[in-house]
């Protein structure tokens, strides 16, 4: 068998120090405690986490390691760790706590800093963030600094520069559809699957395990990501955690024909 | 005294390895020097990246004799993912002769259509036989998270204790009387993780 089940991967934000939801990457809406969030993921068996401090960078801030530290003594599954991380020192610290793996936006734009941690480290330890928007006219580019700054590059060449440098992943997030609960921006992540051989995360839109299903059905996406599906529950957004059953997830396989991890 | 003791030498994730250990209320410690590695209870290598960067590391750090004679002594030692590779007696992955431990060796994945390096993710394993120690009430239902290029085969099948498929049956488990190794990071595979290393600080 060539084809791995694709994983599923509840996507957490925190600003100082609080669990978070944004929608469209703006209008935060509190949620509670994050660590408590992190332990109940964990108890739930989920197959991995990414967990992003959206103000770090804006603030210019340093990532939280007490924080991180306690996100990593109660995930015993592969963490993510994304917001503020600009150096191979930061990286060294993160990793050594016992995250997994590291997520980079802003500071991955010139490369410098994707090349030296993924040959100190490794790429499967790399994550690059392709966070996109659509202009007006339905042309798609990548923003960072979550989502204030626009590179004014297509997510296409983006993604397979940021490949060449050595992100061993790319977590692609579609910023218009964030919170949606319509379902993923699919073409988007074809797209950007077919440009490059990593492993793509998806991220941005899904409502429903049937969004995940569709997502996946579509033959070339390792993983599906998503936040507020599983941080928020009904119409009025009420704070829940809530992760699908591991018969569930079994359930959902990539097309054996064009099977990726 | 530390229950279990996890060998640094630079190169592996220690920090998440140790958080589990705590989970489990077992005392474990990181090892620096041949004198603390030697009085160690349960030796576990971790390792990941490169083969030749790791065994190059385990070199410099000159822990590279500590641990064999550790492995002499008849007490428990574990290989975890690329540490366990580094038991096997070479990789294709570089030119490094790997520790010998165990009569198995680390080969590329087979060139296939449809077949992405690395393997990542969560994976099933069938344990043989299943009342070996460490695969204690791991043999229905258990499943692990992997991330690695390259895998092990073993010349005896006697020498495989968990196989996995991609692309083809490798060893996920291997051993060879006191020593023992993983390709999956068991400190990343939740309870099936923590059953394995609770099963691991048992022998």
């Amino acid at each position: 068998m060539n084809s791995l089940r694709p994983r599923v991967i509840p996507c957490l934000q925190v600003a100082a120090g609080e669990l978070v939801k944004t929608r469209r990457f703006k209008d935060p809406l509190y949620l509670g405690d994050p660590i408590n969030a992190v332990k109940i993921f964990n108890d739930l068996d989920c197959d991995e986490l990414i967990v992003v401090d959206i103000r770090a960078t804006l603030d210019g801030r340093e990532p939280d390691y007490a924080l991180i530290e306690e996100f990593a003594s109660e995930a015993f599954m592969p963490l993510a760790y994304g917001g503020g991380i600009n150096s191979v020192e930061q990286v060294r610290r993160i990793l050594s706590i016992g995250i997994e793996k590291v997520v980079i936006s802003t500071a991955a734009a010139d490369g410098e800093l994707i090349s030296a941690a993924a040959a100190v480290f490794g790429s499967q330890s790399i994550v690059v963030s392709v966070d996109v928007r659509k202009t007006l006219l339905g042309r798609r580019e990548v923003w960072t600094r979550s989502g204030t700054r626009n590179t004014g590059i297509e997510p296409r060449a983006y993604a397979a520069q940021m490949e060449r440098y050595g992100a061993g992943e790319l977590f692609v997030q579609s910023i218009d559809l964030e919170g949606a609960r319509t379902g993923y921006d699919i073409s988007l992540m074809k797209d950007i699957s077919a440009a490059v051989k990593i492993p793509v995360i998806a991220c941005g839109g899904a409502g429903s395990l049937e969004d995940i299903n569709l997502l996946l059905q579509s033959g070339s996406i390792a993983a599906a990501a998503a936040g507020t599906m599983f941080v928020l529950h009904g119409k009025h957004k009420a704070p829940l955690i809530s992760y699908p059953r591991a018969a569930e997830i079994a359930a959902l396989r990539i097309p054996a024909k064009e099977a990726v991890i | 005294m530390a229950e279990v003791s996890i060998v640094n030498y630079g190169i592996g994730n220690t920090g998440s390895i140790c958080n589990m250990f705590r989970k489990l209320r077992i005392e474990a410690e990181v090892v620096s020097s041949p004198i603390s590695l030697s009085k160690a209870k349960r030796l576990i290598l971790p390792g990941i990246g490169a083969f030749d960067a790791c065994m190059r590391a385990l070199d410099s750090s000159g822990l590279r004799d500590p641990v064999l004679e550790y492995a002499s002594t008849q007490r428990p030692m574990l290989g975890i993912c690329v540490g366990m590779q580094m038991l096997t007696l070479d990789s294709e992955e570089g030119t490094m002769p790997g520790l010998g431990l165990i009569h198995a060796h680390t080969r590329r994945f087979p060139d296939g259509a449809g077949l992405r390096i690395p393997h990542m993710g969560w994976n099933t394993v069938e344990w043989s036989p299943t009342d070996h120690p460490l695969a204690k009430e791991l043999a229905n239902d258990s499943r692990f998270y992997f991330v690695h290029s390259f895998r092990v085969i073993c010349e005896s099948a006697e020498n495989s204790l968990a196989v996995c498929t991609y692309g083809g049956e490798f060893s996920a488990a291997i051993v060879s009387g006191n020593i023992a190794g993983v390709q999956f990071h068991p400190e990343k595979s939740h309870r099936f993780g923590l059953r394995l290393l609770g099963n691991f600080a048992s022998s």
